[in-house]
């Protein structure tokens, strides 16, 4: 199949995927609409599909709203890194998951180094989260030399290294590290100079981290596309026994790539650590790891596609928290539209007979040119 | 409709979702009661046909009637309900059970719908086996029945599923002579009893010997379909390669120089204790075409993933320019400038994923022409790849086509592009022209006669008989394991004198075996 019918197919199942799912998201909401009759929850519906849809960007008077977008924006950053630091891992063919307690890890070591790190001016918040990277990268280590070198299966491990990264922060954080003071589980806050400045300060959180996850964007997009490492990395993922053919060194690509992601994932808790919040007080999971998988596979393991693909998944995020400020539907409809949207874009089925047609066609009219061809090399001959 | 034909199948096409067109417009009438021949080369679409028979692929389009009622074949289970079976020509067994326990599996009979009943499978078996004098030992492990026997598996597997249709795929390619003549006694038999088989081969004596119709499928189109009695062999292989003269190679007498490849005394036990290779010795020169002709199965595969370290020896030496390969990796031997053409193109040779342009880099990426400190230096990467593109002519629309979307033969120019551009001192070609098109395959052949004749040596292992004898300026033949002769000069040789070391009817005395050594 030519690029340019396969680019369109692709874009075209994305776009189905979405409304497929927005789809379904409006029958739920439907159906957990509050009213007696067809008519009320109708009403109903219309006011929790409009506060989602429309309502993050638009007020009710139709004019624009610069508060929400610059919320949206800043709910893209942390699910910008994880969803970098998963594609990496993707593209390796690793089902890393580490991402999840690794944005954690990052953002809890960026914290303690924030906090108890005596260094002056703008190089403590630098060194604060490259800390929180190194610490990351340091402990998806684990899973990815496992697999690279015994074949346990990356997923399962990194899975349960999530839970244990999260026990293991809660202990230190319930034992030594608590700031008694508080009524709440968190730690001392973090030295003034630590935290990241915001680039608009008008309560929205929408700070400097954004800036380095487009830096990370652009310069991973390098990485995959243009560095031999990337292009190695690609490679063992789409066929790894032609890469060890080849003469790749599958082993040490496969522990880079899971290292590297899990780095980015860890630079990225520290951002939104210092961007976001004064003190550490994550007690349980952030989500965002699982987030930067729908991410990933929104954006084709793209890292280019990152950016948008964060940005429908915070529009909707923020437009799901709206919806169920203004209605009775819970925000965790967001859940369920990202579970749809997650199956139909990673089933390879979805529009496989419609692709086949695509192929038969294209493979039809490659068959016209090569007799062509054919024919004129025979002439050319005589 | 006719009541006189059990299976047609009218112009069926079938296109991949790579995009190779395997079948196009093929017509097949299989008369009720006889033994249908289906005839082609490598790669002619003859299994394809087959696998859409047995609902393991489905056409493109194109219909299927059975009994003269159109079939939609979603799958296998669905083609056995119209009584067709398949006997694959990779036995599809399960080694650990027993011969009985092979023959029911999926339909077991049950003891108060829980417990097997193994007496009554054991009984089953039995009684099919006599009915259609398909000898077999029900209480055996697959894993220890000899080769013939395990066909006879397959073949009651299907007939106790109630198939009246049999496709043979290749049956005789894993069989002694003795097991031929044996099966072929059997097939007859079935043939009496009223059952209607497909045979497929591209052995031309058996077909003439046991079939009554045949259709010869050539490039995935039918060639028609022939009395078998009405046909000579002559024609036959016409029909199927498509011309008269096999293809000739212009090659001038090799000038071997200094060794290259010294492989000696090489022994290789696999995971199941048999013995692959045994005291292999001989070597390749600068300068020429080493051959290694064999029916499949006979230690090639071995012999080539030892050379390429994905497997290593267990008694023996390998030596390249003087340097032990032992325990060497895939980049390290690069780096000794060998190259393998590799025989599974799809697995080894692509990614098929992955760009033109990424698949002809994958060997070289690490080094510093292709690369500007740590980023790729991609006006030379563009440069190569076009540069490739062309001197091979690899026909695609631009370096940033997906490579598995090319052809079979494209496919394997890129392969080949690759691996004969990397300044090789040695190149392996294991089977380089398998099931490709004849305009890539002659393009290929003449590629290695000028690499060799510019001073590379070349190690060809080929089970194509034409193209080892056309290509190999000397040549061993390979039976169980061992070398069972060496000819220094191919030009003498003829098929028959080739046949009779491949089967392992004859064998050369170990001194001028030993001559291959060149010692």
């Amino acid at each position: 199949m030519n690029k340019k019918r396969s680019t369109m197919f692709s874009v075209a199942k994305g776009a189905l995927a979405i409304f497929v799912s927005l789809l379904v998201a409006a029958v739920l909401v439907f159906v957990s609409a509050a009213g007696d009759t067809v008519a009320d929850k109708l009403a109903e519906t219309g006011i929790a599909l409009k506060s989602m849809l429309v309502s993050p960007l638009f007020k009710a008077d139709g004019s624009f709203n610069f508060k929400g977008l610059c919320d949206v924006l800043a709910l893209m950053i942390p699910i910008m890194f994880t969803g970098v630091g998963t594609c990496i891992m993707f593209s390796a063919n690793q089902f890393n998951l580490g991402s999840e307690g690794g944005i954690m890890l990052g953002a809890f070591v960026t914290a303690c180094v924030a906090v108890y790190a005596p260094i002056k001016g703008v190089l403590l918040p630098i060194v604060a989260i490259l800390a929180g990277g190194i610490a990351t990268a340091i402990v998806l280590y684990i899973p990815a030399t496992l697999k690279a070198h015994f074949g346990v299966s990356e997923m399962v491990n990194s899975l349960m290294l999530n839970s244990i990264i999260q026990y293991t922060i809660m202990f230190l954080l319930n034992m030594y590290l608590a700031d008694t003071t508080k009524g709440q589980v968190q730690m001392l806050p973090i030295q003034e100079n630590a935290a990241l400045p915001q680039i608009i300060n008008n309560g929205s959180k929408f700070h400097v981290g954004f800036i380095i996850a487009i830096v990370v964007v652009a310069l991973a997009w390098i990485f995959m596309y243009r560095t031999k490492w990337g292009y190695s990395i690609r490679m063992i993922g789409i066929n790894q026994d032609f890469s060890k053919y080849s003469g790749l060194n599958v082993v040490k690509i496969i522990i880079l790539a899971q290292v590297l992601g899990g780095f980015i994932a860890g630079i990225g808790g520290g951002a939104e650590m210092l961007g976001r919040y004064t003190a550490y007080n994550w007690k349980t999971l952030p989500g965002y790891g699982w987030t930067g998988v729908t991410v990933a596979i929104l954006a084709g393991n793209n890292p280019l596609f990152v950016p948008f693909a964060a940005f429908f998944i915070s529009y909707l995020n923020k437009g799901c928290t709206l919806m169920a400020t203004y209605t009775s539907i819970p925000s965790q409809l967001i859940d369920i539209i990202q579970a749809v949207l997650f199956i139909l874009f990673a089933a390879d089925k979805f529009l496989s007979r419609y692709k086949q047609k695509l192929v038969v066609k294209s493979a039809e009219e490659e068959a016209a040119i090569k007799r062509q061809t054919e024919l004129e090399f025979r002439g050319g001959e005589k | 409709m006719s009541e006189e034909y059990v299976i047609q199948m009218k112009e069926i096409t079938k296109v991949y979702p790579n995009g190779v067109i395997a079948n196009q417009g093929v017509n097949l009438d299989v008369k009720r009661g006889e033994i249908h021949a289906l005839m082609g080369e490598n790669g002619a679409g003859k299994s394809t046909l087959m696998k859409m028979l047995f609902g393991l692929e489905q056409p493109t389009t194109g219909q299927i009637l059975v009994n003269g009622e159109e079939v939609n074949l979603t799958s296998p289970t669905v083609a056995i309900s119209h009584g067709i079976g398949m006997v694959h020509q990779h036995f599809m067994l399960v080694p650990n059970l027993t011969v009985a326990e092979n023959i029911v599996l999926g339909m077991t009979p049950t003891k108060s719908g829980i417990f097997m009943d193994y007496e009554k499978a054991v009984s089953l078996t039995e009684e099919y086996s006599k009915k259609f004098n398909l000898i077999v030992d029900a209480n055996a492990k697959v894993k220890d029945i000899p080769v013939g026997m395990k066909q006879k598996v397959e073949i009651l597997k299907a007939l106790v599923r109630g198939a009246k249709i049999l496709i043979l795929d290749e049956p005789t390619a894993v069989l002694t002579t003795q097991e031929t003549v044996e099966l072929f006694k059997e097939l007859k038999n079935l043939k009496n009893q009223g059952y209607t088989l497909i045979f497929i081969s591209h052995k031309l004596n058996e077909i003439m010997e046991i079939t009554d119709r045949m259709t010869i499928l050539r490039g995935g189109k039918s060639q028609g379909v022939y009395n078998t009695k009405d046909v000579t062999p002559q024609e036959i292989s016409r029909l199927m390669v498509g011309r008269d003269v096999i293809l000739k190679v212009e090659k001038d007498k090799a000038k071997p120089t200094d060794e290259v490849l010294r492989v000696r005394d090489v022994e290789f036990v696999n995971d199941w204790g048999k013995k692959m290779l045994d005291k292999v010795s001989f070597s390749v020169r600068k300068g020429e075409i080493l051959g290694i002709a064999g029916v499949e199965g006979n230690g090639q595969k071995e012999l080539v993933d030892i050379l390429f370290g994905f497997n290593t020896a267990n008694a023996g030496t390998v030596e390249v320019n003087g340097v032990n390969i032992k325990g060497l990796n895939q980049k390290q031997l690069r780096d000794l400038n060998i190259s393998l053409v590799p025989e599974d193109r799809m697995i080894y040779g692509i990614a098929g994923a992955a760009s033109i342009e990424e698949n002809v880099i994958s060997d070289r990426c690490e080094k510093p022409e292709y690369n500007k400190g740590p980023i790729f230096n991609m006006n030379a990467i563009h440069e190569t790849s076009d540069q490739l593109i062309k001197d091979y002519t690899v026909l695609c629309k631009s370096r940033d086509q997906k490579v598995g979307m090319l052809s079979g033969g494209n496919i394997q120019k890129v392969v080949v592009a690759r691996e004969f551009s990397n300044n090789p001192k040695l190149i392996i070609a294991d089977q380089p022209t398998r099931g490709i098109d004849v305009g890539a395959t002659e393009f290929i052949r003449k590629k290695l006669v000028e690499l060799s004749r510019s001073g590379i040596a070349v190690l060809l292992v080929s089970a194509d008989l034409n193209e080892v004898m056309e290509l190999s300026d000397s040549l061993i033949v390979m039976h169980g394991g061992q070398i069972a002769a060496y000819f220094e000069d191919t030009s003498k040789l003829t098929d028959e004198e080739m046949g009779r070391y491949m089967l392992g009817i004859d064998k050369q005395s170990p001194e001028q075996i030993k001559e291959v050594c060149h010692e």
